[in-house]
């Protein structure tokens, strides 16, 4: 079990007050909370803090903690000297808020495990639907339009006969239906935790995401394609080949289009009662001029085209 | 995990626009429907149905729910300040969409 440094995670000295304790805090959340924070491991970070400020807010708890000494760092073995908390009111039971199933063994070594200390719940006939629970299940665009099984694997605080909280893994099959988007959620019905007594198990949500794809970007039930074309493509129109999910499908660009120029290709995006649409951005892509015979036809439009792009900055000569 | 599991393939519902009654999305976060009450009085989630006992709510719903649980729970904010907090994020969130779509992130 690894020292666990309190002050130096909310970035405090040992002597600071509870209202620097809390101000820390504050500040801190607001930096790694998951929902806003941009920081890589922001969880992880924000878990730790959680964990930090649990103890270092609760004067009891923070003079406990103190009295194993400023000699320990961050990481080191650590193993509580025998009797450390005699005299502490908090063992067992010691959350007041927070998740429980979120702190260190480093903690629960010192200050007990979560609330689970009512004995045996079945033996006084107490029976509870279990939680239900949420997880994220990403998918490939392919996915929503095939439809797919995926491998889940779960992991969630359970209480063993004795009472104790152990966290389980667990690994599920999930079938992905056809046409779901990111942010809907499947439910799956009593795969979320075990209910107490003969209480039935509560539900699984799970919330679909989207993996990054290496050609596709995806906006709602729309998606978009970036496509080169050449000048001339652009310039007299053409007909090209461009990839969709469904397959390749055959694309007339029209003539005198522009860079940027979106295409639809309507009801080509995700599947959908009303499904949505395809877009090929048209991304003009110049032919080097590292031949003799390129060089002469781009003089030669030099020459012949009368073309200023920078017309509307007024500093052009010709 | 045993070769049961392996085997077995779960097939869920799809929550649609209006899926989740008070009820279902009460216990889907572990709150009380009045707190759900006060978030819809707050025009912090909107559900479709005249009243409450037809309110039906979406996946999007859940999301906000949950997340405005977060920020009641970890930050301390009060309602007025989940609902500016939820519709930055969702701005926020929006304008990253267009960046990646015009292929600037």
């Amino acid at each position: 079990m690894q020292y666990k440094d309190y002050y130096k995670i909310m970035g405090l000295s040992r002597d600071a007050s509870q209202d620097e304790v809390k101000r820390a805090y504050r500040k801190l959340a607001r930096k790694y909370h998951p929902d806003v924070s941009k920081e890589k491991d922001a969880e992880a970070k924000f878990k730790e803090l959680g964990e930090a400020y649990e103890v270092l807010k609760d004067p009891e708890k923070r003079a406990a903690y103190d009295q194993l000494g400023s000699n320990w760092k961050a990481g080191q073995d650590f193993r509580p000297p025998p009797n450390w908390n005699e005299g502490f009111e908090f063992k067992g039971g010691g959350f007041t808020s927070g998740n429980a199933g979120a702190f260190s063994d480093f903690f629960e070594q010192l200050f007990g495990r979560a609330g689970f200390h009512t004995g045996n719940a079945e033996q006084y006939g107490f029976h509870a639907r279990g939680e239900d629970s949420h997880a994220k299940i990403y998918i490939d665009l392919e996915d929503s339009f095939r439809g797919a099984t995926r491998n889940i694997t779960l992991s969630t605080p359970e209480m063993n006969a004795q009472g104790q909280v152990q966290v389980k893994h667990r690994s599920l099959n999930v079938k992905v239906p056809k046409g779901v988007k990111a942010g809907q959620h499947i439910r799956l019905a009593g795969q979320g935790s075990p209910g107490t007594g003969s209480g039935q198990a509560g539900d699984l949500f799970l919330e679909i995401a989207f993996n990054n794809h290496p050609l596709y970007r995806i906006s709602e039930k729309d998606i978009y394609l970036d496509v080169p074309v050449t000048p001339w493509e652009a310039a007299l129109g053409a007909k090209i080949k461009v990839p969709t999910p469904e397959g390749s499908v055959d694309l007339k660009i029209p003539p005198n289009s522009r860079q940027g120029s979106k295409l639809r290709l309507a009801g080509r995006g995700l599947p959908d009662r009303i499904p949505g649409d395809f877009y090929v951005v048209l991304q003009i892509a110049l032919p080097p001029a590292n031949t003799d015979k390129a060089k002469a036809i781009y003089r030669k439009m030099h020459e012949d085209l009368d073309f200023n792009p920078r017309q509307a900055l007024e500093v052009y000569q010709r | 995990m045993n070769s049961h599991d392996l085997s077995l393939v779960h097939t869920g519902t799809v929550i649609e626009e209006d899926s989740l009654t008070l009820g279902q999305l009460c216990r889907a976060c572990g709150v009380h429907a009045d707190w759900v009450i006060s978030l819809v009085e707050e025009s912090i989630i909107e559900p479709q149905g005249e009243n409450i006992r037809v309110w039906r709510f979406s996946g999007e719903n859940l999301v906000r729910v949950r997340a405005a649980l977060r920020l009641q729970r970890d930050l301390g904010v009060n309602l007025a300040g989940i609902a500016l907090a939820l519709d930055l994020m969702k701005e926020l969130e929006y304008l990253r969409s267009q960046m990646k779509i015009s292929g600037h992130i």
